[in-house]
């Protein structure tokens, strides 16, 4: 479909093809299942139990972990995370982080294949404290199969949760 | 709120890996304690939750001298042969800390808790586990210990450390623990870097007070204090629970 092929040119932008404001989405929750299987375009963030975070553009999945966690760990010395390449099932340890002394294990928030790692975490591990939703991305993945996205919290759900874990 | 149990389980003198096997089983039960719905497989017709406490302590003496290592700190080929031709094993740990020793007249303890049921950010537990051993060191008579802020994370007199810190946290359940020198040979500690912290030494209960300090001697007060920071009340147990 037309418009398909528009949305799909993304942040890569073809010379001829002036950036077009984004459409406007019918008002259904969640933005993954709306949009079905066969495009994975830009779904919303979000969030497992264990305050990993995930957000889908053009297929693939960026990690990372919530505020929360990161304040829970305290100051991140070391990522260890998996090699690119590596098959990942929904809720496979795929790494850890270490902070005062604890390693914490990291879980897939889905099923798919790691296609990047956050090199800057290397030098800088501390990115997962400081920018947790940005610049302290831990894996990107592919997405197997998006219907597990569905299985996530919503942002608004992911914060009740936290609330209700807090008192 | 009525006290929360935790088993301990007390080993004795036994091999790391006896220790490390022990502290498998315990994290199984507690992921187990979360309920059915947890696990999938042969452990979803449990039921129950609270029929056995969740959470565990396992202590034990390190009966051979083993060299281990978390995430960080690997010794080279060449490191692991010299340490292997001192009569020591060599083992991976998947904790937080690099690489340290563990051996006969240290107190291993290994607390098996459940931080989400507790509501406990992983750093907050691990100030849980410095101050533990500062009230052990204080009912011992050394109030001069000390914990210390990362990246020198444990318990410390002066310039040299007493107590070792490494913990491993998976879904919100804690693994290995803390390392507490009560008479051990420091010796063997001149072999490597500790904790990979240059210019740092290390010292034992015996050495700071003068005299012999069994690791049987600690037992008792690492106990009470385990009770106190932790709210809990402690069952011996021989059953991990899983």
């Amino acid at each position: 479909m037309a418009w398909r092929a528009l949305r799909r040119v993304g942040p890569v932008l073809a010379p001829r093809c002036p950036r077009l404001p984004r459409l406007p989405l019918p008002p259904r929750e969640p933005a993954a299942r709306r949009l079905g299987t066969s495009s994975l375009l830009l779904a919303a963030r979000k969030f497992t139990d264990k305050h990993e975070w995930i957000s889908v553009e053009n297929g693939i999945g960026t990690v990372g972990i919530s505020n929360f966690a990161q304040e829970a760990l305290g100051d991140v010395v070391y990522c260890s995370l998996p090699e690119v390449g590596t098959k990942l099932s929904k809720h496979d340890e795929f790494g850890a982080l270490e902070s005062v002394k604890a390693a914490s294990e990291l879980y897939s928030p889905l099923s798919g294949e790691v296609t990047e790692i956050n090199a800057a975490l290397a030098d800088n591990p501390g990115l997962v404290n400081k920018s947790c939703y940005k610049d302290g991305w831990l894996i990107k993945m592919t997405v197997a199969n998006p219907a597990e996205l569905d299985e996530l919290m919503t942002e608004d759900a992911y914060e009740k949760y936290i609330k209700s874990i807090e008192d | 709120m009525s006290r929360r149990t935790v088993r301990v389980l007390r080993l004795g003198a036994v091999p790391y890996a006896e220790a490390l096997r022990v502290q498998e089983r315990c994290v199984a039960a507690a992921r187990a304690a979360r309920g059915p719905a947890a696990l999938p497989g042969p452990a979803a017709g449990r039921g129950g939750a609270e029929a056995l406490p969740a959470e565990s302590v396992v202590l034990s003496e390190p009966a051979q001298p083993v060299y281990t290592w978390g995430l960080r700190g690997a010794p080279g080929a060449a490191a692991a042969a010299a340490l292997r031709a001192r009569g020591a094993a060599l083992v991976a740990a998947r904790r937080g800390g690099h690489i340290t020793f563990h051996g006969p007249g240290q107190l291993l303890a290994f607390p098996v808790l459940d931080l989400r049921r507790r509501r406990l950010p992983l750093r907050a537990y691990v100030a849980g586990l410095e101050a533990l051993v500062l009230r052990l060191c204080r009912r011992l008579g050394l109030g001069a210990a000390r914990a210390l802020p990362p990246p020198f994370t444990g318990v410390w007199m002066g310039d040299s450390k007493l107590c070792a810190i490494g913990v491993h946290c998976g879904n919100h359940i804690t693994s290995h623990g803390l390392a507490l020198n009560c008479c051990t040979d420091l010796s063997w500690f001149e072999h490597i870097v500790p904790c990979g912290l240059e210019g740092k030494g290390v010292t034992s209960l015996s050495h700071e007070l003068g005299q012999h300090i069994a690791v049987s001697h600690v037992l008792e007060p690492f106990l009470d204090s385990f009770q106190e920071v932790f709210d809990c009340t402690l069952v011996s147990s021989e059953d991990p629970g899983d």
